[in-house]
């Protein structure tokens, strides 16, 4: 195999075979290797929670990656290709200037116009301290009722926008929730406090990915008429949903559901 | 299914309905004992050597080269489905392209395992590598198949990697994301390394001047078989990965791809077996009229000796040669699921009978005046060492069907996937 081994020859047999070779274990070595190098990278660069969040928006049904500006009424139909980073997205100012066409009606669960809403359910607050806190929204509340244990990130941990912000658990399921926007955690609170996480961006936040307006009444109600069809019995006809309230603490009130799937669903996990 | 019943619910895709834990364990349990069994019958081998085995020094070449031929042959799917899907970019192939890198490491891990028994001195397997002799096929072949089944691995990665708790792990998803981007070099990489060993396996014969039965003339140092080996692969390859994907089917019951992809598998499997088909005929009367008279060798020499007579010759090229390149290209039986599927089949037993004839037909006729028709019959542990390399085929698929996404839609999913 080498020119030192017993057996080596230096024919042109030897040398064309073992050169092909040798070449293609390097390709293959380098492949592997190059893969490593630009993974380590990303992680190293605080890329990797992006990368992450758009391998996990691409896995996402269909239904769930529908446009802003669809929810609130200004297009019929469109489906979102900028993972819901409306700062990444060129139509948006287009979009954002037509009018909204969203029935101002009670959607079942309250909301707030001082708040800005992620699509994972959770609501950001601008606080006067240059800080933002981020909490749970009513529908997730809902949803979840009171979460039997919550993992924070360490206080002074960086999280990244629609990287995971922090954990919880419910009746054995585990609950990732994304954070709406990035920055370093200055505290942290609980169900107790009506808040989770209060961070501190990294210089000026651009918060246009975040819901506001119009768009939330309609992306509510988006919301509940998907929960009503995966809270639906198995083989159940469909009906059509006619108004009436979210009753809180739907997990422990449904055991049977197919939480897996909701819970993937209202928090964007694929 | 119901959650109480699906003990390992929290590994498998969200969405995907699987059998309950219990029903797959239990289909698990008889492969796991074949498994156990070919593993205690290869142990046999490697403590009491190879005569716990029928072959001799007459009869070499057995059951276990029968079956590292054959599945290599079968295993052909992987690397010409990623050729197709990547380098000639036949995105509407997707769908099975995860499915057919697992049957391709399974079939060639298992051929390295059974070579592995075979060569009788597993210790002295490496010696193959550091003393390569160059002027041989099967050096290219073992070089081959090793850098191969490296890639496989490579391509397999990913694929594990996409498991729902693994792709919890930001490294993992982040480093199945940059491998899967580099995953075409991998594809192109297995088209060389297969294209050369899959050819060699049939020069591996060509060139053996002392058996005229399989000895070719061919162009420059490649004999003939080389590149009928590589046709046959190539064209059996797609059919292959058409029964194991209807076969799990079969066994899930659900449908896992589009008839679309079936089809089009199917014709491209059809096409190339069409022309390996017309090539082997022209091969043949080559051989028969030239090539075997000019060392002293008539057809009856070959095809006296019952049962490998004639028929086997017939057969692997009407009824399994020709007859399913028909079935799978004409567009009325092609469209029919049943005809689809026996063409692909009898396309799949026409190689198998191929590879049989040159492993072990080759051997059992005579080539001196003196010599007689041998016979041969694996003992049981080389059967059992073949069906543990099947059970581990089956075992391997299953478990990855369950976990991993081996039949994902072309939905695009990483087109939107991009920090550059």
């Amino acid at each position: 195999m080498f020119p030192w081994t017993d057996g080596y020859h230096w024919s042109a047999t030897h040398i064309i075979f073992l050169s092909l070779f040798f070449m293609v274990v390097l390709v293959i070595f380098s492949t592997f290797v190059s893969a490593v190098w630009r993974a380590a990278s990303d992680l190293r660069t605080h890329r990797a929670a992006k990368l992450c969040w758009q391998k996990n928006f691409a896995d996402l049904p269909e239904a769930a990656r529908h446009c802003r500006h669809q929810l609130a009424g200004r297009v019929a139909s469109r489906t979102c290709d900028n993972a819901f980073d409306c700062r990444q997205c060129a139509n948006y100012t287009q979009f954002g200037s037509l009018p909204s066409n969203v029935p101002t009606k009670n959607v079942g669960v309250s909301y707030s116009d001082k708040l800005l809403y992620h699509r994972g359910h959770t609501w950001v607050r601008p606080e006067r301290d240059g800080t933002f806190s981020i909490g749970l929204d009513e529908f997730a509340n809902h949803v979840i009722g009171r979460p039997d244990s919550v993992e924070f990130p360490r206080s002074l941990d960086d999280v990244e926008s629609d990287g995971i912000a922090w954990r919880m658990t419910k009746n054995g399921y585990e609950i990732r929730v994304r954070a709406p926007l990035g920055g370093t955690v200055i505290s942290t609170g609980g169900p107790d406090e009506g808040w989770y996480l209060k961070i501190l961006p990294h210089g000026q936040p651009n918060l246009r990915h975040l819901l506001h307006g119009q768009e939330v009444p309609g992306w509510l109600a988006a919301e509940i008429d998907r929960l009503h069809l995966q809270l639906s019995m198995p083989g159940a006809e469909h009906t059509l949903a006619d108004g009436g309230m979210l009753m809180p603490n739907l997990m422990d009130a449904e055991p049977e559901a197919d939480w897996d799937t909701i819970l993937a669903a209202t928090f964007l996990d694929s | 299914m119901s959650e109480t019943l699906l003990f390992d619910r929290r590994w498998i895709a969200r969405g995907a309905e699987r059998a309950s834990t219990l029903r797959f364990l239990l289909w698990l349990f008889p492969w796991m004992l074949l498994l156990l069994l070919g593993i205690y019958a290869a142990g046999l081998c490697f403590y009491y050597g190879l005569n716990q085995t029928n072959m001799d020094n007459r009869f070499a070449f057995g059951m276990w080269i029968f079956l590292d031929l054959a599945i290599i042959a079968m295993g052909a799917g992987a690397f010409f489905t990623g050729f197709l899907v990547y380098i000639l970019k036949q995105k509407d192939l997707k769908p099975v392209l995860n499915s057919a890198v697992v049957v391709g490491l399974t079939c060639y891990s298992g051929a390295i395992a059974v070579l592995m028994v075979d060569v009788g001195q597993p210790l002295r397997a490496w010696f193959t590598f550091w003393y390569p002799n160059t002027h041989s096929m099967l050096t290219e072949v073992t070089f081959c198949i090793s850098c191969y089944l490296l890639v496989l691995i490579l391509e397999y990665i990913p694929v594990v990697l996409r498991n729902r708790q693994l792709r919890k792990i930001p490294s993992f998803l982040v480093f199945e994301h940059q491998l899967h981007k580099l995953v075409p070099v991998l594809a192109g990489v297995g088209a060389f390394l297969s294209f050369f060993h899959q050819g060699s396996l049939g020069g591996l014969y060509g060139v053996l001047r002392g058996r005229p039965f399989v000895y070719r003339q061919g162009f420059g140092i490649w004999p003939s078989t080389f590149f009928l080996f590589i046709l046959s692969a190539v064209a059996v390859g797609p059919s292959f990965l058409i029964l194991v994907t209807a076969a799990a089917e079969k066994v899930t019951g659900r449908q896992l791809v589009q008839p679309t992809v079936f089809r089009k598998l199917g014709f491209i499997s059809g096409v190339l077996l069409a022309v390996y088909v017309a090539a082997k005929a022209v091969d043949t009367y080559v051989w028969l009229n030239i090539t075997s008279p000019s060392v002293g060798f008539g057809p009856s020499d070959y095809y006296s000796y019952w049962p490998m007579s004639s028929t086997f010759l017939f057969a692997a090229t009407v009824p399994l040669g020709l007859l399913p390149a028909l079935l799978l290209i004409l567009p009325y039986t092609a469209r029919r699921r049943g005809w689809l599927l026996t063409g692909a089949a009898l396309a799949c037993a026409g190689v198998l009978l191929n590879r049989f004839v040159f492993t072990v037909q080759t051997l059992a006729l005579p080539t001196l005046p003196f010599d007689e028709f041998l016979r041969y019959t694996p003992s049981w542990q080389e059967v059992a060492t073949f069906g543990g390399v099947i059970a581990y085929g089956v075992i391997v698929y299953s478990l990855s069907y369950r976990y991993l996404p081996l039949f994902e839609a072309a939905k695009g999913v990483d087109k939107n996937v991009s920090l550059d």
